[in-house]
């Protein structure tokens, strides 16, 4: 009996030990905490340099893909040496754990969730710490939800908006004129005639107020569009991930259970319909705007709209002319240098 | 063409084997020890460990003669096991867990065997890093052992060798490989293989049991 106990008591410690707090303020920083929010315990990944006091947090597309891929070597080595980079795994996504919690994954509350990273954050590494909000593609949406929620946009000190949106009915009308568009000049030029004249007569056919699935095949035709271009950088995924899902302990099976149930969920019934546009005027904070020419994804006029809307006159946009959707990693030469000038100029505090 | 040839002959050989072939079945009752096992399982690069003891439940000890001097003996044991494991993920989170399973091994004279197993149980996770929790007006709290309750199922199969049948060593290693599934996780199931490399242990007299062992000669 007493080595059961004594035994037991040695495990609990086991445990327990992991949940050490550990903070480290300095250069070439790895470290992950969670916030428990409403039924999900969301992994947050701090790495670079958290001497600097400046966070860029990136809160990743989806829902339900993961933070873990924006951790690139190349995003680490040329703004995590100067900068801390905040890599958020929204609820039912990536390495965030829970139980019954699906009727939470709401946009309403992920943008409390956004709120209290941010409190953690400035709780752990300081109140006086900067937070620059990097959101990206469905981040795009969330971060202005929360740029456009109460007095939210004080917590930041600015705002990076990388192939997001902000206006999900904009967006599609946007995919599909841009998709027409190119797609007329393509069968002119005699290039990849037969796919792209699948999507003009599928485009021809559907001209607006789109349904949840005409939105869907939109998507699908957007994702497959900036493939026939020869311009546009191309990403071995497999090749860039495989070395850091290892390296990085990427929970495999977690970012894959988290994400077939998020992208089947039904926020994204709910989503499609929401735009913040109007409500972008409350905008005041210097605002950095990235687009890929080629991203029929999230079509860079959501960032003339975007640009046009916010109130702040420090605003800059930014067309990268070989990239897609995923411009962190098809420019990425042309992504940190953009975010590293945003932070150098708006930081507060002096190097 | 061929194939309707083909199965008409082997339909005939089968009913013939089932007609004339004798089968004897005989059942005995045996004081047989519960065996201790235990193993080292990982998930790629994760490590994790886990402890049972399995008990029997009952034996199929089938002799097939086939005419030749020398009988074939193959040994079906049926075990019900409870085990204790815990896995560690880095920054993920480590998880302590209890599985029932049910075992059905089927072994050789020659000491190998194969096996199959399958349970449930449960588990509880502790988070992988500090966790925090914020209140309405901005406070920020640390949860201590911040974690969850999960149901498990838990399937398997898997190899090994009992160093018992040759020689008299009490011992049979194996080699699994193990599908967990947890739930509800994040609304859905998530789950884990993993490999298992372990060994059995089996004492004289632990935890005895009289169970019965059918004896079926063909």
């Amino acid at each position: 009996m007493k080595y059961f106990i004594n035994s037991f008591i040695a495990i609990s410690l086991l445990f327990t030990s992991c949940q050490k707090e550990k903070i480290t303020i300095g250069t070439g920083v790895s470290e992950s905490f969670y916030v428990v929010n409403n039924g999900a315990s969301m992994r947050v990944l701090v790495e670079g340099n958290t001497s600097s006091s400046e966070f860029i947090l990136c809160v990743h597309g989806g829902p339900g893909t993961s933070a873990y891929f924006y951790n690139t070597d190349y995003i680490k080595h040329n703004l995590g040496d100067k900068y801390a980079l905040v890599f958020w795994d929204e609820r039912n996504a990536g390495a965030s754990q829970g139980n019954s919690n699906g009727k939470n994954l709401t946009l309403i509350q992920m943008t409390d969730d956004l709120k209290k990273v941010i409190q953690v954050l400035k709780y752990r590494y300081g109140q006086s710490s900067e937070i620059f909000l990097l959101g990206y593609s469905f981040g795009g949406l969330l971060t202005s939800s929360f740029m456009t929620t109460d007095d939210n946009q004080i917590m930041v000190d600015g705002w990076i908006f990388a192939d997001g949106s902000q206006n999900y009915p904009l967006n599609d009308s946007l995919t599909r004129q841009m998709l027409l568009t190119y797609g007329q000049q393509q069968i002119a030029l005699n290039k990849n005639q037969a796919k792209w004249k699948e999507i003009v007569s599928w485009c021809n056919l559907h001209t607006g107020n789109f349904s949840f699935d005409e939105s869907s095949q939109l998507e699908d035709y957007a994702e497959a569009a900036e493939t026939y271009f020869d311009e546009v950088t191309k990403v071995d995924y497999l090749k860039l991930f495989g070395s850091d899902a290892i390296k990085d302990n990427w929970p495999l099976t977690s970012i894959l259970v988290n994400y077939l149930y998020s992208s089947a969920a039904e926020i994204n019934k709910d989503i499609a319909k929401v735009e913040f546009s109007s409500l972008l005027y409350k905008v005041s904070v210097p605002v950095l705007i990235l687009f890929g020419q080629y991203d029929f994804v999230c079509p860079k006029g959501l960032g003339d709209d975007l640009f046009n809307k916010i109130s702040t006159t420090d605003k800059k946009i930014v067309i990268s002319p070989i990239s897609g959707h995923d411009i962190m990693l098809q420019d990425e030469v042309l992504f940190c240098n953009e975010i590293n000038e945003f932070v150098r100029i708006h930081r507060l505090i002096p190097i | 063409m061929i194939f309707r040839k083909i199965s008409g002959g082997l339909s005939l050989f089968f009913f013939t084997i089932t007609c004339f072939s004798q089968t004897e079945n005989m059942v005995r009752r045996d004081t047989v020890s519960s065996d201790l096992q235990t193993s080292y399982n990982s998930s790629l690069i994760y490590p994790g460990i886990r402890v049972g003891i399995e008990f029997p439940v009952y034996f199929v000890c089938v002799k097939k003669n086939f005419d030749s001097e020398v009988p074939k003996i193959i040994s079906k044991g049926r075990f019900i096991s409870m085990n204790a494991g815990w896995y560690h993920q880095t920054n993920f989170h480590d998880n302590l867990y209890f599985t029932a399973e049910w075992t059905m091994r089927r072994t050789k004279e020659n000491g190998f065997f194969t096996e199959f197993s399958s349970g449930f149980g449960c588990s509880r996770t502790f988070l992988g890093a500090t966790t925090y929790e914020t209140d309405n007006t901005g406070g920020v709290d640390i949860i201590k052992s911040a974690g969850y309750k999960y149901a498990m199922i838990i399937v398997g199969g898997g190899l090994g060798y009992d160093f018992s049948k040759k020689k008299e060593i009490p011992l049979s290693i194996f080699y699994k490989f193990e599908m967990t599934g947890m739930f509800p996780y994040n609304s859905t199931l998530y789950f884990r293989p993993a490999m298992e490399l372990g060994i059995i242990y089996k004492p004289i007299n632990f935890i005895p049991f009289l169970i019965k062992t059918r004896v079926k000669t063909k």
